[in-house]
């Protein structure tokens, strides 16, 4: 296990940020830590990298207890924060070097690893630039070469593709699957249930400070009782066929959205075909028709009640 | 060392700051040298004729009366224009001033006051403008509490007339260097404050951001190594900017280190100049707003040079005033590079001031650091 935690109670005065929140992380995995804005990853990060103290819980990294003082913890940590954390008065080649510095005092092979940083962050034409000459996508790919150079076993990415445009995005997702194709172990924390489904072997919801679930995509999938939803539009129908479709096999639900009607199955095979037999039947015209796997957001919605994202 | 190199190497990014006030400084010493050692002496010596109409007879204008009677030889004139030009023009007299009904208030509100009618033909006539200025800003600078100090106007206005009058002997140029290093040394005190909370300042705020002070925290780099080497860091950069002022005054005035205290400018400047990197340190854990940062920089260095006395010379300040230049270390730097030296023991009390100041700093600056860390 490299990392665990056990319990962990976190509060802000009043406000409780981590509920008795836990978490394994396995070598060798990405793990997503998902949730809404203000549900408690960064809290949860900040605890176990010893930046915050806790009320309460066990914090232990590559089976040890964590404190601030664990420097050979870690020399093996790499953490790229929310916030773009660099020095506006440095160029991109010297903060990747400085914060590179902090973990590496060999100067040859700091060379090597900064210029290997950049260049995996795609930053090679842009050594010379101060920060504040960076577009958004490139500041934060900065912030990932200044985290990473160090070349860490373990990394905390938070919420690193926030405000990124599509083409940065791609870059950055690459690349963290490259990471750990290397063997590192990442804990990716993000409220863009795509980027957890594509990327995270393991996921862990949040949400108030506590965990909810945790699995793998498919296991969190299959926890919810919608397994498929089709969404149908029709030319006409009547009130009393809509209430006869109820019939169908393992139909648990319709709802109406604009024009059209989402039908709700549960676990079960062959909906689409009992559906269609349905509208045959009735001799419905139908201009519609899509069927939807569940989402995380259906996962979400369906433990707490409201969307993961507004 | 990264720590150390990379605090180098943003302090030297500010070259400009670094430029700018060393070139302020040498253009004002190069200035205030050359001005006050060859111009004066020149038109010193001529005593002129000259009327004086006094229509305030005041305190004030009785005083600047004698002290114009003491340099020129009088002649009787009348309240009467034409009666004032003809004067001039059959060279009766070299000037006449006329002094207004108003004087104190207009002197106090910093107005021009006093209507001078001189001989244009007669370039000597143009210092007695000079005379009645450098009386009316000695005067003004006495100026406390709704009264003027004649007494220490006199008493600088005669100090400058000696320098003056042992014009060819070895003890005159003496005095002069003296003062000119006394001058030089003194303002360093100027571009020290500024210089070391715009630039260490400004540069510390950028390790003890939040965002970047995370970094370092969560990284393998330990935290006393990594403070070894910001106070290293620190220390390097006021040592330079020391060194500089140091070389400027062998370079401008090399020759003349024997025949003054220079050992004494050198340690007091050190003791000094440590002790402002120790108010630079409580600054930065007092705040890490940059606008403020800059802000202190201007203010407190111009404003700790006017009420210690480096723009305008202790004697000259009012009591009050002393008294609330007493709280900062540059009265105590400017105390001693105004006294003749003859033991350790002349300055060893205001150099204790300044390096309990220093001490004084550090305890204000770790109790700060230790509020902020329980917040
Ligand atoms: N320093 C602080 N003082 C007080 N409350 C805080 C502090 N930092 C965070 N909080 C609160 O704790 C809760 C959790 O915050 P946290 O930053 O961990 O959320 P998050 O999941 O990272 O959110 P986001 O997706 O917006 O980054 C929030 O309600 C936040 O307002
Ligand atoms: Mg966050």
């Amino acid at each position: 296990m490299v990392v665990e935690v056990k319990n962990l109670v976190k509060r802000y005065k009043e406000l409780i940020a981590l509920d008795h929140f836990n978490m394994e992380v396995e070598e060798g995995e990405i793990l997503g830590l998902l949730g809404p804005n203000g549900c408690g990853k960064t809290t949860a990060i900040n605890c176990i990298l010893s930046l915050l103290n806790y009320d309460k819980g066990e914090i232990r990294v590559f089976g040890e207890k964590m404190t601030p003082n664990s420097y050979d913890i870690k020399r093996e940590i790499g953490l790229v924060p929310q916030e773009v954390s660099v020095f506006e008065n440095l160029t991109v080649i010297e903060n990747t070097d400085y914060f590179c510095g902090l973990y590496i005092d060999d100067k040859n092979k700091r060379k090597q690893y900064v210029e290997e940083a950049i260049e995996f962050v795609g930053l090679k034409d842009y050594t010379k630039f101060y920060p504040k000459k960076l577009s958004g996508g490139l500041k934060r790919r900065l912030n990932i070469a200044c985290g990473i150079a160090h070349k860490p076993k373990l990394i905390f990415l938070d919420e690193p593709t926030v405000a990124v445009d599509v083409q940065s995005r791609n870059f950055i997702l690459n690349g963290i699957e490259k990471l750990n194709d290397e063997g590192s172990t990442i804990i990716y924390t993000t409220h863009y249930l795509e980027e957890a489904e594509r990327l995270c072997k393991r996921i862990i919801i949040m949400d108030k400070g506590r965990g909810l679930v945790s699995g793998t995509n498919e296991e969190l999938k299959s926890m919810i009782s919608t397994s498929e939803k089709i969404v149908v539009g029709f030319t006409e129908i009547e009130d009393e066929t809509v209430q006869n479709m109820k019939n169908i096999l393992h139909v648990m639900d319709i709802e109406k959205a604009g024009e059209d009607y989402i039908i709700k199955f549960e676990n079960g095979f062959n909906n689409l075909a009992n559906l269609m037999n349905f509208i045959e039947e009735n001799q419905l015209v139908y201009t519609k028709l899509q069927s939807q796997l569940p989402t995380l957001n259906d996962v979400f919605l369906e433990l707490t009640g409201k969307e993961l994202r507004d | 060392m990264t720590v150390y190199k990379y605090f180098i190497k943003i302090a030297l990014k500010n070259k400009w700051t670094i430029l700018g006030y060393t070139i302020i400084f040498f253009s004002m010493s190069l200035i205030s040298g050359s001005g006050a050692t060859e111009r004066e002496p020149k038109f010193m010596e001529t005593r002129l004729n000259i009327g004086i109409i006094d229509n305030s007879n005041s305190e004030l204008s009785t005083g600047l009366k004698d002290y114009l009677e003491g340099k020129h030889n009088m002649v009787d004139t009348i309240d009467d224009e034409d009666y004032i030009k003809e004067q001039i023009f059959l060279e009766r007299a070299d000037a006449i001033i006329i002094i207004p009904e108003d004087f104190q208030e207009k002197v106090i509100n910093k107005e021009k006051s006093i209507k001078i009618y001189n001989d244009d033909r007669k370039i000597e006539s143009m210092q007695i403008q000079n005379q009645i200025n450098k009386f009316l800003m000695f005067a003004n600078a006495t100026y406390e509490d709704g009264k003027f100090n004649l007494a220490n106007v006199n008493l600088a206005l005669r100090e400058k007339a000696k320098v003056k009058l042992a014009n060819n002997n070895r003890e005159k140029n003496n005095s002069i260097n003296n003062e000119w290093f006394r001058n030089y040394y003194n303002f360093t005190s100027y571009v020290i404050i500024a210089m070391y909370i715009a630039i260490i300042g400004m540069v510390m705020t950028d390790f003890t951001d939040e965002n970047i002070d995370s970094r370092m925290k969560i990284s393998s780099k330990k935290f006393l190594n990594f403070n070894m080497e910001l106070y290293l860091g620190q220390l390097t950069i006021a040592a330079i900017i020391t060194s500089i002022f140091i070389l400027g005054s062998i370079v401008l005035k090399g020759k003349y280190i024997g025949e003054v205290d220079f050992i004494k400018y050198v340690i007091n400047i050190i003791v000094f100049s440590f002790t402002i990197l120790c108010f630079t340190f409580f600054i930065n854990n007092f705040t890490k707003n940059k606008f403020v940062i800059s802000g202190l920089a201007t203010v407190l260095s111009l404003a700790t040079s006017f009420i210690s006395g480096v723009m305008v010379p202790q004697e000259f300040l009012g009591e009050k005033t002393l008294l609330l230049a007493k709280f900062f270390p540059t009265y105590y730097f400017v105390k001693v590079n105004g006294t003749t030296v003859n033991s350790f023991s002349d300055i060893s009390f205001n150099i204790f001031m300044q390096l309990s100041f220093a001490v004084a700093f550090i305890l204000m600056g770790l109790y700060f650091s230790k509020a902020k860390q329980k917040a």
